[in-house]
């Protein structure tokens, strides 16, 4: 009895020590912004890897405001992940944050591993909604359905099987699913979800859906596959060749990034999403804001990341449409809709399941177009 | 044996050269065949993106699942039979119709009457010169009909005839617009085969009463059937590593190949797979290699005792003359002017697919930067971007160095095989600097980040400076200048040297004296082809380029990324003029020879 008592008592000691530690920790990591800013700009200097090209603009802006110079890098989804895992692997310090995208990829190769970390700069703990904190979401990405508003007034379908039927047949055009890695997240949703995808196939057609694949996500992409899909390589080919204008029979774009719109005036494009579309108008992704988990200039990464987090380091970003601040403080373009109203019609993903089932989708797609 | 017999053995046969081969060799064995080693290791490991799909597994656990799933079972088909067998069809019939062109267009030059022969030999050259994109991107503007949507091509806008999918894309496309890439390669090797071949066994044969068509296939045929092999195992092997080709024609009726499959499965997160796809087709290669020396060993030997004989009668076309030159014309008109006026058409267009003359700008070349004109994309017009012109600057530096280098490396390895000739070591140093060659681009970029970004040793970190630029170029093309180096040096008997040590020369004065003053002519043409490669080369840099060392190639990702193509065509055209201005200034210069560059 006397020991249970002393060891009892002797846990609660150690977790009151303990728990005293902590306060004084948190205490001390408790960052004292001015001394950030200081820091920041006697390192003078920030290294950013950023997959949108929009970076560019905001690292000039950024530096005639602070003086703080900007190295911004532009590179593609897998080069980013490529480059900084093998940097990290090497113990190079060049970077010192990154606007990412992919999740399932970033996770895995360079979150777990403790290769980049997440940081909440005093622009973004307010301004952007809890749930989007961890990882920091810095914007979201729309991909639509649309189709050429020259020939057609609305929408020529109203569920995304009809694309499956023969009457869009050698109409579709995607980007390749095996090179885009977010498109082979998205589809893990279709899978995931599949139970609304049957229903709304039964709702459109009237009868059940017959399955051939596993479920109603593989399905739908079989059949779509099947029904003599066009690859492209680009979503901005895809837009063009959508929205050109004097065609008797245009093609659909499938899931090619909304902000291929901003141009339709200077191309002269007849372009129009299908925002309508049953169960889904299309899928978002989001782009996050991370650190390097050894960056060579630790506060102007911190200085800078604030910056980009807030409306006005937003800028270069909204004057485009088709890309959203998480930031709820960031208006958004004049002529796209609020975030709220995109976010009811799209899809997105399940973080986890889409780790889980990426390989399965980029199978199935390997599958049904290799012929 | 004791240490100072050993020491002394050293001594006496540490000459520079000996020093030099081991110094080359070490340097080779680091930067080639420990990326092979990593890639034939992650073949056997789970990593992270994978686990999913091999229960109970973490990363870093070894495995055989990639190995099982790429060749047996019901994956084993789209994994890897049916791309392989799309990737044989397309290479095989490709390297047949480029042997065809070539060959024909090289007996046209150099054995009959046809007029305008030189402007004929130089036009030829200039396919290769050119991206091979630029070829399926003047395919699709020519060709394509509305499956893919956009403006028609121009083939259906001026004759009203839609064309069928298999003529506008997929693999006769392909094949096409890789012969046409490729058949410079059956056109230099076989016109310096043919030029070599002794015109008096011809004539000796016309004299015995042989007919023309008996000769040609008794005593041509089987002269120049070692130079024909020879093009056929090099464009088969170039071939069936294409990316953007297969790519961007295929794409449209789902066409995969070995490179596009070892693309997808990299950027889909699969490396075992990607480079299970990618050991295979090094394997292909290294076969091809091994072909290509058991079976023309003897070539270079037969080339070197074949004396040139007198003056050769050439073979009247006749009536065939007038109608063979419009035709060889039209065709090398087709294969040049037009591919190169499509990018230059696609850089002057206002508005991308607006053909009408009010539409024609030079605002992407001369245009300031403007937010309200045409794309509206605020950069400035290609000559006054202050960026783009150093990136460009930066892309002749490291095409000048990487160039110089794989020309100094070239002869000596040239040089070290051609005088040990029938040791194992020659074998080896001859298969390791080829070996390069075998390896895709992105793979091979990846590992040269992981093994110079940090210091190693004596080797500082390279990383964001041009010189890790010029390195990985530099090993990447030194194939091309090796076999230009060991061919050349083949040729050159060892008494002249021999004599020279006998007098006295030191390895210097010999090199210098007497090796390289034979040679120039061949060191400078196996300059060309690292140089052409290193200015034109994207997928190899563009993990290892930082902005302050951003090559002209690197830099249109920014347009092509949104779409801002004229941009991107208006750099693709300097950089291409760029390489034509220089293959011609050498050519005047210092008398090279895009032909001796691979290795003819």
């Amino acid at each position: 009895m006397k020991r249970t008592v002393r060891l009892s008592m002797s846990i609660l000691v150690v977790m009151t020590l303990l728990m005293l530690l902590s306060l004084v920790g948190s205490a001390q990591t408790a960052e004292d912004w001015n001394e950030i800013v200081k820091a920041a700009s006697k390192e003078g200097k920030v290294v950013v890897y950023s997959t949108t090209s929009r970076i560019m603009a905001a690292a000039e802006a950024f530096q005639q405001k602070t003086g703080i110079k900007v190295e911004a890098h532009r590179l593609s989804e897998t080069e980013l992940i490529e480059r900084v895992y093998q940097e990290a692997r090497a113990g190079i310090k060049s970077v010192d944050l990154v606007l990412i995208e992919d999740f399932p990829s970033m996770k895995e190769l360079l979150v777990t591993p403790g290769y980049l970390v997440n940081y909440i700069p005093p622009s973004a703990r307010e301004a952007v909604p809890e749930s989007m904190h961890n990882p920091l979401v810095f914007a979201h990405v729309s991909r639509v359905i649309g189709y050429n508003s020259e020939k057609y007034e609305t929408a020529p379908f109203e569920s995304i099987w009809d694309l499956t039927t023969p009457q869009w047949k050698g109409k579709v055009m995607i980007r390749d699913l095996a090179l885009t890695g977010e498109h082979q997240n998205a589809f893990t949703e279709l899978i995931r979800r599949s139970d609304e995808l049957a229903a709304d196939y039964e709702k459109r057609f009237g009868k059940k859906l017959e399955l051939r694949e596993e479920n109603a996500g593989l399905e739908f992409l079989r059949r779509l596959s099947e029904n003599d899909i066009i690859i492209m390589t680009s979503d901005t080919r895809i837009a063009e060749a959508v929205g050109k204008k004097g065609q008797e029979d245009p093609p659909v774009g499938f899931f090619y990034v909304y902000s291929k719109h901003r141009d339709a005036e200077a191309k002269n494009l007849a372009i129009e999403a299908a925002v309508d579309l049953k169960p889904f108008a299309g899928y978002y992704y989001d782009i996050y804001l991370q650190l390097f988990s050894n960056p060579p200039n630790p506060n102007a990464a911190k200085l800078f990341a604030d910056y980009l987090m807030s409306p006005e380091g937003f800028v270069p970003w909204s004057s485009d449409i088709g890309i959203y601040a998480s930031n709820t403080a960031t208006e958004h373009h004049p002529q796209d809709m609020p975030w709220e109203w995109w976010e009811s019609r799209l899809w997105t993903y399940d973080p986890d399941f889409a780790i889980q089932n990426r390989g399965i989708v980029l199978d199935a797609w390997i599958r049904s177009v290799s012929k | 044996m004791n240490p100072q017999a050993f020491l002394g053995r050293v001594r006496r046969n540490a000459t520079p050269h000996a020093i030099l081969c081991v110094i080359i060799v070490a340097f080779l064995l680091y930067v080639v065949v420990v990326p092979l080693a990593v890639m034939i290791k992650e073949t056997f490991i789970v990593h992270p993106m994978e686990r999913f799909q091999i229960p109970g597994a973490m990363p870093g656990d070894a495995t055989l699942h990639h190995w099982k799933k790429t060749f047996t079972g019901s994956s084993a088909g789209p994994f890897f039979f049916k791309p392989l067998m799309n990737t044989l069809i397309m290479s095989i019939s490709m390297s047949i119709l480029a042997l065809l062109i070539g060959g024909v267009l090289a007996w046209l030059v150099v054995r009959t009457d046809l007029p305008c022969k030189k402007f004929i030999s130089n036009l030829a050259i200039v396919p290769y010169i050119m991206p091979s994109w630029t070829m399926s991107l003047a395919w699709i503007t020519l060709f394509k009909n509305p499956r893919i949507g956009g403006s028609v091509g121009l083939f259906q806008y001026l004759t009203g005839i839609t064309l069928p999918d298999w003529f506008s894309y997929g693999m006769f496309p392909i094949v096409i617009t890789l012969a046409v890439h490729y058949f410079p390669f059956g056109f230099m090797l076989i016109s310096s085969a043919l030029e070599d071949i002794d015109s008096q066994l011809e004539e000796s044969a016309e004299l015995l009463g042989a007919g023309r068509g008996l000769t040609l296939r008794k005593i041509v045929f089987p002269l120049v059937m070692p130079a024909i092999l020879s093009t056929f195992l090099l464009t088969f092997s170039r071939g069936f590593g294409t990316f953007g080709t297969p790519s961007f024609l295929g794409g449209p009726v789902r066409l995969y190949v070995l490179s596009t499959l070892l693309h997808a499965n990299l950027v889909g997160q699969r490396p075992g797979m990607a480079y299970l796809v990618a050991l295979v087709m090094i394997l292909m290669g290294s076969l091809i290699l091994y072909m290509d020396t058991k079976l023309l060993g003897a070539r270079k030997s037969y080339v070197t005792i074949s004396g040139k004989g007198g003056k050769r009668g050439l073979v009247s076309l006749g009536k065939a003359k007038w109608p063979a030159t419009v035709l060889v014309m039209t065709f090398l008109v087709c294969v040049t002017f037009v591919p190169f006026g499509v990018l230059a058409i696609e850089s002057l267009t206002l508005i991308p697919g607006d053909y009408s003359l009010s539409n024609l700008t030079l605002h992407y070349w001369i245009g300031p930067a403007s937010t309200s004109i045409g794309l509206r994309t605020g950069e400035a017009g290609i000559l006054r971007n202050t960026e783009i012109l150093r990136a460009l600057g930066n892309s002749l530096k490291v095409a000048v160095l990487t160039a110089l280098l794989c020309g100094v490396l070239g002869m000596l390895i040239g040089y070290t095989v051609a005088r040990m000739r029938g040791t194992r070591f020659a074998g080896v140093l001859d298969q390791l600097s080829f070996m390069p060659y075998l390896m895709p681009s992105i793979a091979f970029g990846s590992a040269f980040l992981a093994l110079f970004s940090v210091p190693r040793g004596p080797i500082p970190s390279l990383y964001g400076t041009l010189a890790l630029l010029v390195l990985a170029c530099t090993v990447k093309y030194l194939p091309y200048s090796s076999r230009a180096g060991i061919s050349a040096m083949m040729q050159i008997g060892p008494e002249l040297e021999e004599a020279a040590t006998m007098a006295g020369a030191s390895w210097f004065k010999r090199i210098s004296s007497i090796i390289f003053p034979l040679q120039k002519s061949s060191f400078f043409s196996g300059l060309l082809l690292p140089f052409i490669s290193a200015m034109r080369e994207l997928s190899l840099v563009v993990l290892l380029v930082t902005p302050g060392t951003q090559l002209a190639t690197s830099i249109t990702l920014k347009f092509t990324d949104r779409g801002w193509y004229p941009y991107t065509n208006a750099v693709m055209i300097l950089i291409v003029f760029a390489v034509l201005v220089t293959t011609w200034i050498s050519r005047k210069l210092m008398g090279t020879d895009l032909a001796k560059g691979i290795g003819g």
